[in-house]
């Protein structure tokens, strides 16, 4: 079962021991909460920024990481028009990769 | 007759007449084509599976087409002439990952596809490439690798294109069909200049004679850039996400597999063709170069990706950076031998396995998505947990694992990868862990806008054999999470160890002595 990898050794199942072992803290100390949840009442509504949540509010997958992809922005607009889509840029870059690896080779 | 001495010939020849058979049994009845397609993917699969079996315990097997004796490959004056099948332990295990992806790929098929819609077209060019991929990965012959990487190409880009009442996939159909030829005529013109020199194609036989002359690294140089481009290593990799994102989820999966069969004749040629000798380390450090630059751009591109079958797709790319990197350090050391060189091309080669499984995984579940839908679009989607509640168990541990959380079979090999690139670079290690962290903060994102939030519209549940299909690679890496050092100990070592000092016993088996 135990993965050797070179500096050491790599063990799922003692990982999922300390797991088993974390998670069974985290319910201990979820047990000492209060217990004052309900199910299917206001509790269950998300908060945003105290203005009443519409019907169905869903965060869909692209509003993720927002901030993230502003900070981002720069560099992923140069990547987004490097892949233009056009099959002349795809052959171009092809051909750099060849002269690439021919250059390399060549000098070696 | 003795079945054993003919699996590598019939491991090829069953599936390509199962293609060729299978438009024959459609017209009879849609039932005698559902069978006689189960049993060419049973009998083919039996046949990998015996023949790795024969591999990993008596060694390299080689079977020659058209001599007296399977096992005669040369003639008497010490010359291979004929066509020559030669299956080592690299060979043998890429047959598996071949023999796993066609699998699930058949059994989600049979109800994915639509008999109004091309079911019998697209099982025959499945059969197609399943045997192409399995022809490059056996062949013993640089002139039969072309065959076979043109016959994956064609039938490749005719899955992906041949939904021709949509637009999109006859555009990627066309674009990846252009990129394919440009690099299948890189890999020619390289063979003839191989030919020109020696007069030969057998590999063992130009590998012996193979000294380094100008011409020789002009091959080596053609043959490197048309293999990364059809391995869809950056920048030359941006048919993939085209055809990836286009083509059907059952070809999809096929395809990302026929992918690392490029990768695989990139290995064969760098590490036994070459030997290692021209191609070490300064083609090992633009392999590496390379593969870096794949996982992060591939990576970057995933977090922009609004379309399900993109963000996958990208996923898929980035994961190949993983093998480049893993291999292209055991290249780098491979002149030098030092310990961490095999770790190195274990964790490569032990992802090649899992990206099949994971990726392949994810492919089959955004299929359902799809199906349930009718769209991919993230902007669209939400909610559907709450009626695909296996499909969305599968996509979350297909997403874990390729994103390398433990304890599944992708933070194994990435595991290796990490801790035998430090030995080289320090620098390798940190963006394979940055790669590994976007990609699952992109997996995340995917993941809750598809499957979470309150349910958006009803989507009906895949048929049990899509499910079949979904937990067969789903139990394939959760073992291989579980069990690392199994996977690791009697596929992958055997595999690395073929490459890494396996090739003069591939020379002594062809060419004998």
């Amino acid at each position: 079962m135990r993965l050797v990898t070179g500096q050491g050794y790599w063990s799922p199942l003692v990982w999922l021991a300390l797991a088993a072992g974390v998670a069974f803290f985290g319910w201990l100390f979820w047990r000492l909460g209060r217990r004052t949840y309900k199910a299917g009442t206001d509790q269950d509504a998300p908060f945003l920024s105290g203005e009443a949540a519409p019907e169905r509010a869903h965060v869909g997958g692209q509003h993720l990481y927002w901030g993230f992809l502003q900070g981002l922005r720069p560099t992923l607009e140069a990547l987004r028009v490097f892949h233009s889509g056009f099959l002349g840029d795809y052959v171009t870059w092809t051909v750099v990769v060849v002269a690439v690896a021919l250059l390399v080779v060549m000098l070696t | 007759m003795n079945i054993g001495i003919h699996l590598p010939i019939l491991a090829i020849a069953v599936p390509l007449l199962g293609a060729f058979a299978l438009p024959i049994f459609a017209k009879v009845h849609k039932r005698l084509r559902d069978m006689w397609a189960a049993a060419v993917g049973a009998f083919t699969c039996a046949m990998v599976i015996a023949l790795a079996i024969q591999v990993l315990s008596t060694g390299v097997v080689v079977y020659t087409l058209g001599a007296a004796s399977p096992t005669q490959a040369v003639t008497q004056g010490g010359f291979p002439i004929r066509i020559v099948l030669t299956v080592d332990g690299m060979s043998a295990f890429m047959g598996l990952i071949s023999a796993l992806v066609g699998l699930a790929s058949l059994i989600y098929a049979f109800q994915f596809l639509k008999e109004d819609q091309g079911k019998t077209l697209a099982m025959t060019l499945f059969f197609l490439l399943w045997a192409g991929m399995l022809g490059m990965e056996y062949t013993g012959d640089m002139f039969n690798f072309f065959v076979f990487l043109e016959v994956t190409s064609i039938a490749a880009c005719a899955l992906i294109g041949y939904r021709t009442w949509e637009s999109r996939p006859a555009e990627a159909a066309f674009k990846t069909m252009a990129l394919y030829t440009l690099g299948g005529l890189l890999v020619l013109l390289a063979v003839a200049i191989l030919y020109g020199q020696y007069g030969a194609l057998n590999i063992a036989y130009l590998s012996s004679r193979i000294r380094g002359s100008q011409l020789d690294k002009i091959a080596l140089g053609l043959l490197l850039g048309g293999l990364l481009m059809k391995a869809g290593a950056v920048p030359a990799h941006m048919w993939a996400p085209d055809a990836y994102g286009e083509a059907p989820a059952q070809a999809a999966m096929v395809l990302v597999a026929n992918t690392q069969a490029s990768l695989y004749g990139l290995w064969r040629v760098l590490f036994t063709l070459f030997g290692g000798a021209l191609a070490a380390p300064a083609v090992g450090w633009l392999v590496v170069s390379l593969g870096t630059l794949t996982l992060l751009v591939a990576v970057l591109m995933a977090i922009l990706q609004r379309d399900l079958g993109r963000l996958i797709a990208y996923g898929a790319v980035s994961q190949i950076g993983y093998m480049l990197l893993g291999v292209g350090v055991g290249l780098v050391a491979l002149a030098s031998r030092p310990d961490f060189g095999l770790v190195a091309m274990q964790g490569g080669i032990f992802h090649m396995l899992n990206d099949a499984a994971t990726v392949g995984l994810l492919m089959l579940a955004a299929g359902v998505v799809r199906r349930a839908t009718g769209t991919k679009d993230l902007t669209a989607l939400g909610g559907l947990g709450h009626d695909l509640k296996w499909t969305g168990g599968f996509f979350f541990l297909g997403a874990l694992a390729l994103a390398g959380v433990p304890p599944f079979n992708g933070f194994a090999s990435k595991l290796l990868i990490y801790e035998s690139s430090f030995r080289l670079s320090p620098l390798l290690t940190a963006i394979g862990v940055l790669g590994s962290i976007l990609l699952l903060a992109v997996f995340a994102r995917a993941f809750q806008g598809v499957f979470l939030g309150p349910r958006l519209r009803a989507a009906q549940s895949p048929p049990v054999g899509m499910l079949v299909a979904m937990g067969l690679l789903a139990a394939v890496i959760l073992a291989m999470g579980l069990a690392p050092g199994f996977f690791v100990e009697h596929l992958v070592t055997p595999a690395a160890r073929a490459l890494w000092e396996g090739r003069d016993l591939y020379l002594a088996a062809v060419l004998g002595g």
